[in-house]
């Protein structure tokens, strides 16, 4: 994250002076936008960085369910497992999902790398449930066709 | 001052105070997990819920976080605040385990208390109890049962707060919160952890040292004071109690400090301690000394006595050195016996051990010995010199006996087994803090007093009486 500094300083003088805690959220979220999860060097480079203790940024990583501390595959698949979309056959969908991706249960990633599911709750579309977010696209009213031919694109 | 009225008495709040800490204050208690006298305020156990009166209904407020203000009328023990509290005691019980048969926190729980005067029923879950971790190893000194915890966040505010190592936090949220320590692991490095265990409201963090060790009300409290460095901590022994002293049971447990807490001061430590406090049974349970010794042959006290009279007659440059350990009465026993007849130096007992703090700008001192001012006070400050002695009388630990001019006679007084007692021209097994009454006075002048737990072992004797048999002869010139 090192090279993220000159960023995190400019995003810093946004904030009142004393209040560098507050920036660990937006700090966290760049992050894993460039190295795609949060590494244990990124946690030790940002409390140096604002000087918070450790646990402060464990405990924002633990309370938001959407940051990561592994890797991911090259394809995130979210599947919404709420309740609209189990009205709409998610349960079904997760399955399909996972046998697509060669992955034998949702939270694993798959041998070659190129898919991780995960099961996430209310994606907010309720209306065009199920839905499916494959990094940060969202595919909605998704069923095994549509899904067998949104996976065959993603290489 | 505003007046408040709680259960329609008149109490005098302080400007500032809270309901909460006004009501403590003129002895109204009301119920609480989370607050802490010492910590900022939380207010996540909804425990201290109260009913203020007002004109449109009034209203139900946590007392913690309500200021007191003119003319407030606050019920605590309305039907709605009994209803409240039960209702908040059913919450905390849902997936509690109720193993209070195996709780170290048994007989001293708040929740205990609480569900007793509250609530009295047993777990309204129709399904079963949510299990989460057991024996989570907090740090190497503390375990956390996630089962018993109500999350009310004490330990994490007292690390933030008292002792600043910022080791433990609150990760996940909702029903899964876990209190956990950083995964640095921050908190064996915080010399103040073991506080939280006797801030946990519930049987959750639990001291190793202390665990399965004994039920509570087996044992009792004698105030005592911490010889681990000069600020004195006033602190509680737990030994156990007369009554439950069992032939059967091992020796060991009928004599034992079973563990040590804060005894709350605020001149010198407040409400708290550091762990070196925690592991005085370490410091003070080492193998004795055993009997008097003449160049390591046993003899009774009477003909030790004699032939140490015997040599301080006979030297012409006799030293002392004065143990920083003495209490305040050892100490002016000693002044009055050796004062006239010795050169006095007054010695550091106990120097820092290599990993251990040696001091803070909270509790720990840097000089490690509890009773360092006093003796300075009476046998001055200067630089243990043995130039030209030929009698070197060693009054405790932290000596190095080859230091002892060739030639010259030696007399030491130590409570512990040593090598060197066999050294020693003369020795004599002293007592310890854990076996008389005495007074230690703090660097900043604060005299602190410790009270016996247990009889001294045979043969040892007390510095202050064996000073009052050496004086005899040392009073009168040579």
């Amino acid at each position: 994250m090192k090279h993220l500094i000159p960023e995190f300083e400019k995003l810093k003088k946004r904030y009142p002076a004393g209040l560098d805690s507050a920036l660990v959220l937006p700090c966290l979220h760049r992050i894993q936008a460039d190295r795609g999860y949060v590494a244990d060097e990124d946690i030790d480079g940002l409390c140096e960085f604002l000087r918070v203790p450790r646990i402060q940024v464990e405990e924002v990583l633990s309370y938001y369910t959407m940051f990561r501390r592994k890797p991911v595959g090259r394809w995130h698949l979210q599947v919404c497992r709420n309740v609209s979309c189990s009205m709409r056959g998610a349960e079904r969908l997760i399955g399909h999902v996972c046998k697509r991706a060669g992955v034998s249960q949702p939270g694993q990633t798959s041998a070659d790398g190129r898919f991780t599911v995960s099961t996430v709750e209310c994606l907010g579309s309720c209306g065009t449930a199920p839905v499916l977010v494959v990094n940060e696209t969202y595919h909605e009213n998704m069923d095994a066709a549509k899904t067998d031919a949104l996976l065959e694109g993603l290489k | 001052m505003p007046e408040i009225f709680v259960d329609g008495v008149a109490i005098e709040a302080k400007d500032g105070q809270t309901v909460m800490e006004a009501a403590r204050d003129a002895g109204i208690y009301i119920p609480g997990f989370c607050w802490h006298p010492q910590l900022s305020v939380a207010g996540n156990c909804r425990l201290c819920m109260v009913e203020v009166e007002g004109d449109t209904g009034g209203w139900m407020d946590i007392a913690c976080n309500m200021p007191a203000t003119r003319g407030m009328k606050v019920l605590t023990q309305s039907p709605k605040v009994k209803e409240r509290r039960k209702t908040m005691l059913e919450m905390v019980l849902l997936n509690h385990p109720v193993d209070c048969g195996v709780c170290d926190k048994a007989g001293e729980c708040m929740l205990q208390d609480y569900h007793y005067e509250h609530n009295g029923a047993a777990s309204v879950a129709t399904v079963a109890k949510h299990r989460t971790t057991k024996f989570h190893e907090l740090s190497k000194r503390i375990v956390l049962d996630n089962e018993r915890c109500v999350l009310c966040s004490r330990c994490v505010r007292f690390t933030k707060e008292v002792s600043k190592s910022h080791a433990l936090g609150i990760l996940d949220r909702g029903d899964h919160s876990l209190v956990r320590c950083d995964e640095k692991r921050s908190l064996d490095d915080d010399p103040y952890s073991d506080n939280v265990v006797d801030l946990c409201p519930v049987g959750a963090l639990l001291s190793r040292r202390f665990l399965y060790k004994s039920r509570v009300w087996y044992l009792q409290p004698t105030p005592s004071v911490c010889p681990g460095c000069e600020r004195g901590c006033t602190v509680d022994l737990w030994h156990r109690k007369a009554e439950w002293k069992f032939n059967a049971l091992d020796p060991r447990q009928n004599v034992a400090i079973e563990r040590v807490t804060p005894r709350e001061n605020p001149a010198v430590n407040g409400p708290w301690i550091c762990n070196k406090a925690r592991d005085l049974p370490d410091l003070l349970e080492r193998p004795r000394g055993g009997a008097p010794m003449l160049k390591g042959a046993r003899v009774p006290l009477a003909e030790a006595a004699g032939a140490a009279r015997r040599m301080i007659d006979a030297a012409s440059s006799p030293v002392a050195l004065i143990s920083s350990w003495g209490s305040n009465e050892e100490l002016a026993a000693a002044r009055d016996a050796l004062g006239p007849r010795f050169r006095c130096f007054v010695k550091a007992d106990h120097v820092p051990q290599p990993g251990e703090r040696v001091g803070d700008d909270f509790l720990i001192r840097p000089d490690k010995n509890p009773n360092g001012k006093r003796a300075r006070e009476l046998f001055g400050t200067a630089p243990v010199s043995l130039d030209g002695a030929d009698l070197v009388l060693v009054w405790g630990e932290g000596f190095d006996f080859a230091d002892v001019p060739r030639g010259a006679k030696s007399i030491l007084l130590n409570a512990f087994l040593a090598p060197e007692n066999g050294h020693a021209d003369a020795y004599f097994p002293t007592t310890l803090q854990t076996e008389r009454a005495g007074h230690y006075t703090n660097f900043a002048g604060v005299v602190s007093a410790f009270a016996p737990i247990r009889r001294a072992p045979a043969g040892s004797v007390d510095a202050e009486a064996l000073f009052g048999m050496l004086a005899a002869v040392a009073r009168v010139p040579a």
